[in-house]
């Protein structure tokens, strides 16, 4: 064997294995799916006949139809708002300049740092006084701001030529309609990049809506799943459709945009 | 589609969303917060249903999340000073309900004179007591009994009998000679959960705290004597299967690969689940060895309903308890059969469900047996940090194992129980 051949031979098994690791959780998630739970405690990997027992099971226990409709209203919503508040913030840091600016950003970042358990009480006692305890406002409403994705925003435009900015003043454009005309289309891939992110966080958002969200009829996918594995005796099966069913919109926005998102993540402008 | 008509649509969507929002809670709806919908829901739903047949206007919504959210939420909730939201009526583990009693005082209403607390197991009533009130609608026990499967002791040569009123000694030569003869261990065992040790604590009478609620572990001979014979257990390597989490747990003997599950009662519809009917059987629980008071009967979790001072629906709910959860021998028979919960209503033993015998368990009259041993179970008082105490236990259980010194280990568990306590 040659040096060279080696060499790929040892690169496609460190591959091979990382590719592995990688795919195994997923692969026995949608084998567990198929099986009972007795099978899958006892570590059964190929595939078996229960998958619609399974899902009938899980629709049995658990209004399917209103949980996913919570899950992707609060997602798509915040996603939503987040996008335009955040890329706004990002755009006006970036662009206009201020003596407070950096401090003003400074002051931003190191909110992050605060653990959001610190928050919680004052969040709820806020949310409480406002009336909004087991809405989906309430869920929303403190996700917009989202102090990483202004961030990310702000780090893109860097890239973002003022020249396209002053050309479109020159040609008679307001702030706002060259946010929207030239920003915009401009920075595509970001916004779809930051589109998977914050979708993901939202989606996948459990302990504030578990603190805040307070029925049955409220509550979202994530919190559903904790509830069914929580049991004395967990079915497996139900637990692996119903984190499918979770799994399943994340994925497929990732596939929609993956191409952007590649791009948005080396950069919007080249 | 141009940008308004999106718009109008998205407002449309959002209008008609928190609508469906507010469909929740109306008055004199009972909402209740607990966890595991198929055995605390059903009993619950079941509650309901009788009480509705006489009131026809009464109305109970079973929210479910899992145990450590409803603490989580509760606790939030609570901490917040806002009622908004709160359930009338929640679910709590009697080893946090101390916790909770003591520090939201005032948030949980007093049921002293509501009920005759003399009807439930003692030790429910003592844990959910503060000073010369009493919290709590007592609701499942979780007395422990030894479920072994009798195929295989049966091989190695022991019946019933031999498996009665011994000590912790001789359940250690027992599983050692059954290991020998049959090739399956006894037990498996997560070395990083003390469930096993709790219930060999109890048993004794003897907590981890005194009667001012200080510590007391270094120098608490029950406690000594307890973990003595549990590191004997963890040290006979051949009688017990390690394992890794519930699944993994429950899995090696609902697989066949051990022959014993030492549990709490609530373990009865998973040992069901297995689908093995005549080959299983209960004993009591072996005893501690050298303790005053030292009993063959303990428990382990078990829960207990509170009723929330914020609630609008006090009387309701406190007549519901009262006709259903405190009187009804008949509910107790359903859920029984039902769930496999075993209530603390000490006269739901004369009921049919009780006094029968059960096939899965070879015909033995398992229910009988296990509402004798909770009349047995030593009160303790399980104070406010259990669960801190518990995980400095856990710290030194693989030490244990390994053969460390116990004393040493005694006086690292209170060093560290004394920082987690603080």
């Amino acid at each position: 064997m040659t040096n060279r051949s080696l060499l790929s031979f040892v690169q496609y098994g460190v591959l091979s294995v990382a590719a592995f690791l990688s795919v195994f959780p997923f692969f026995w998630m949608v084998v567990g799916a198929t099986n009972t739970s007795a099978d899958i405690i006892k570590g059964k990997a190929t595939f078996g006949s229960n998958l619609w027992t399974n899902i009938v099971n899980l629709n049995a226990q658990v209004d399917l139809p209103r949980v996913l409709f919570n899950s992707f209203y609060i997602a798509i919503i915040s996603t939503i708002l987040t996008l335009v508040v955040a890329s706004a913030a990002g755009y006006g840091f970036e662009i206009f300049r201020s003596k407070a600016r950096e401090r003003l950003f400074g002051g931003l970042l190191l909110m992050l740092s605060i653990p959001f358990a610190a928050l919680m009480v004052p969040l709820f006692i806020m949310f409480a006084n406002a009336g909004l305890i087991n809405t989906y406002s309430a869920i929303i409403a403190p996700s917009v701001a989202n102090i990483f994705v202004i961030f990310y925003f702000r780090q893109a435009t860097k890239a973002f030529p003022h020249e396209l900015r002053d050309a479109a003043k020159i040609d008679g454009l307001k702030e706002y309609q060259i946010f929207a005309r030239v920003y915009f289309p401009v920075m595509r891939s970001t916004y779809a990049a930051a589109t998977i992110i914050v979708f993901m966080l939202n989606w996948n958002n459990y302990l504030w809506p578990l603190i805040v969200l307070q029925t049955n009829e409220m509550k979202t996918m994530v919190l559903t799943i904790s509830s069914l594995a929580s049991a004395y005796t967990p079915d497996f099966g139900v637990v692996m459709v119903a984190t499918i069913l979770t799994t399943l919109p994340t994925l497929i926005i990732f596939f929609l945009l993956q191409r952007l998102f590649v791009q948005g993540m080396l950069g919007s402008v080249k | 589609m141009t940008n308004t008509a999106l718009l109008k649509r998205a407002t449309t969507l959002g209008l008609g969303a928190s609508l469906l929002a507010m469909t929740s809670a109306f008055a004199g709806d009972l909402n209740v917060w607990a966890w595991d919908p198929n055995f605390n829901g059903a009993a619950m739903n079941k509650a309901a249903e009788i009480y509705k047949a006489d009131h026809p206007e009464f109305n109970l919504t079973f929210n479910a999340f899992s145990r450590e959210e409803v603490e989580q939420k509760l606790q939030t909730q609570l901490a917040s000073g806002t009622i908004d939201g709160l359930p009338d009526i929640v679910l709590i583990e009697d080893y946090s309900a101390q916790k909770f009693l003591l520090s939201f005082p005032g948030a949980f209403e007093p049921l002293t004179n509501a009920f005759d607390y003399t009807q439930f197991a003692d030790y429910k009533v003592a844990l959910a007591t503060v000073g010369s009130e009493t919290y709590s609608v007592p609701f499942d026990s979780g007395v422990t009994g030894w479920f072994y499967r009798s195929d295989i002791l049966g091989e190695a040569g022991y019946s019933a009998a031999d498996l009665e009123n011994i000590t912790w000694d001789r359940f250690i030569e027992i599983a050692k000679d059954v290991a020998a003869k049959t090739g399956k261990p006894m037990l498996s065992l997560d070395i990083n959960d003390p469930g096993m040790f709790v219930i060999l604590l109890q048993s004794t009478g003897h907590w981890f705290f005194d009667e001012n609620g200080e510590l007391d572990i270094v120098g608490n001979e029950a406690f000594k004597a307890a973990l003595a014979d549990y590191t004997e257990i963890l040290q006979a390597k051949e009688i017990y299967k390690p394992v890794s989490g519930w699944a993994e747990y429950t899995g090696a003997f609902t697989g066949g690969d051990v022959a014993a599950a030492l549990t709490g009662v609530w373990i009865t519809g998973t040992i069901k689940a297995a689908d093995m009917p005549g080959q299983w059987a209960v004993a009591p629980i072996p005893r501690v060895d050298g303790v005053e008071g030292a009993t063959n009967a303990s428990n382990l979790g078990g829960s207990s309903w509170y009723l929330l001072t914020s609630s609008q629906n006090k009387d309701e709910a406190k007549a519901f308890f009262n006709d259903v959860w405190a009187s009804n021998i008949d509910f107790y028979q359903d859920i029984l059969v039902g769930q496999g919960a075993v209530g603390s209503l000490l006269a739901s033993r004369e009921g049919a469900a009780y006094q029968s015998n059960d096939d899965y368990f070879g015909g033995q009259a398992v229910w009988q047996d296990f509402s004798n041993w909770l009349g047995q179970i030593p009160g303790v008082d399980y104070g406010i940090f259990t669960y801190e105490v518990r995980s400095a236990i856990a710290t030194q259980l693989p030490a244990l194992a390994d053969g460390a010194d116990l004393d040493e280990a005694i006086e690292k568990i209170e060093a560290e129980a004394r920082v987690l306590t603080q």
